[in-house]
């Protein structure tokens, strides 16, 4: 009885060892390729939100957030010639199909710069609208989700329905993705006020 | 020959995994909201399959019945995170439309089924082919169900726009009310296809 236990369990410990050699090999060859992919998908959104940015400096644990629902996981400075013309906002909130994150820029005359959605798993078709580059919330002026909160002060209502137009049937991921564009705004807002002037 | 040819088409229509075996339903109704997720989803599932069912089946004579079912999750397990990673690196725009559905296809019945019933017991060269089998019969469902919901849901068919510009998209089929809609539809298409195939074998046999 002993022994055959004994048994099953090398067996399978063999067969776990197999397979960690196997994973641990495949990871290996595509680990550096994922991380390049990650970090220049990163810089390309950093350069997209500030396009006369010339250099970017990652904050560490400089903005928290004060609301319950969003979290606040990055957050960059944008300048150019050493001055401050903004910060870039990593924020994440629960959506509908799981956390979305979203990066948010923010210039120094408290101006949303830009907001993209970085990661969404909601509903094809629906919540995933929100990261179609052709699916506008308004037609004639081609605006689509996030391109809607460029130009938005910090200090506007942010309120789905009102003056953020949300993606038709999918008011949950509007709310979600609202909501981190208003925290990010928020707190950037006040950070660069007591940092915006120094170089 | 004729042996191996009726294990690859049973998976098909007359074994379909899932209109006819009714097994790995979930993933079906999920992912098919884009014929694009459809396929990547169908690809994915049919390497997981192929490359389990043959390992298993290699190493069928080593495998202790009392410990077999964790010894098929550790080599399906060990196949879909490589197909995640791989999927990530060079396929990073699928990869992430199809977020958690990869790392699902671990528990997706289909291949845990055909693992237990059909490698665990038959030779290497008849578990690549009935895999092969059952993985295209789950992919053409995919695709089929996929193309009838993005055309009718969104207007598109693999993203190309199809339907006229003042087509009003009909969400609910792009809800899941409207993909269990679609599947019972698939089911009764294949029964129908079935009736006709047996049919036809049928009296291929007496002649």
């Amino acid at each position: 009885m002993k022994k055959e236990i004994l048994g099953l369990g090398i067996t399978l410990c063999l067969f776990a060892v197999g397979a960690c050699v196997a994973l641990s090999l495949v990871y290996t060859v595509t680990g550096p390729t994922i991380a390049g992919l990650e970090q220049a998908q990163l810089e390309a959104t950093l350069k997209d939100l500030f396009p006369e940015a010339d250099g970017f400096e990652e904050l560490v644990g400089v903005i928290k957030s004060e609301s319950p629902s969003v979290d606040i996981q990055n957050t960059w400075k944008a300048t150019r010639d050493r001055a401050v013309i903004g910060l870039a906002v990593k924020g994440s909130a629960s959506s509908y199909g799981g956390d979305a994150a979203m990066l948010v820029g923010v210039g120094i005359d408290k101006k949303i710069v830009g907001a993209r959605v970085v990661s969404l798993s909601d509903t094809p078709g629906l919540g995933a609208n929100a990261s179609n580059l052709t699916y506008f919330v308004d037609k004639q002026s081609k605006t689509t989700f996030p391109g809607q909160f460029s130009g938005k002060a910090v200090l506007d209502p942010f309120e789905v329905k009102n003056d953020v137009i949300a993606i038709s049937a999918s008011t949950i991921t509007s709310k979600a993705l609202t909501s981190i564009v208003k925290e990010a705004g928020l707190r950037s807002a006040s950070w660069l006020d007591s940092n915006g002037g120094a170089k | 020959m004729k042996r191996i040819l009726t294990i690859f088409t049973k998976g098909l229509i007359i074994e379909n995994p899932l209109l006819m075996l009714m097994i790995g339903l979930c993933s079906s109704v999920a992912v098919t909201s884009s014929v694009s997720n459809g396929i990547g989803m169908g690809l994915a599932m049919t390497f997981v399959i192929t490359f389990a069912e043959l390992v298993i089946s290699l190493f069928r004579k080593l495998i202790p019945n009392d410990a077999r079912i964790p010894i098929f999750i550790i080599v399906i397990a060990a196949f879909t995170t490589m197909v995640d990673l791989s999927m990530q690196a060079y396929f990073p725009a699928l990869s992430k439309s199809m977020g958690v559905f990869i790392p699902l296809i671990v528990v997706n019945c289909i291949i845990m089924g055909r693992v237990e019933a059909f490698a665990s017991k038959e030779k290497p060269l008849d578990a690549v082919i009935d895999a092969l089998g059952m993985g295209l019969g789950y992919t053409w469902v995919l695709m089929g169900i996929a193309a009838v919901r993005e055309l009718f849901g969104n207007g598109t068919i693999l993203g190309l726009r199809i339907m006229p510009e003042t087509y009003q998209p009909i969400l609910f089929f792009i809800l899941p009310p409207g993909g269990f809609m679609v599947f019972a539809l698939f089911i009764s298409f294949n029964l129908w296809l079935k009736k006709r195939v047996e049919a036809v074998s049928t009296v291929r046999e007496a002649a």
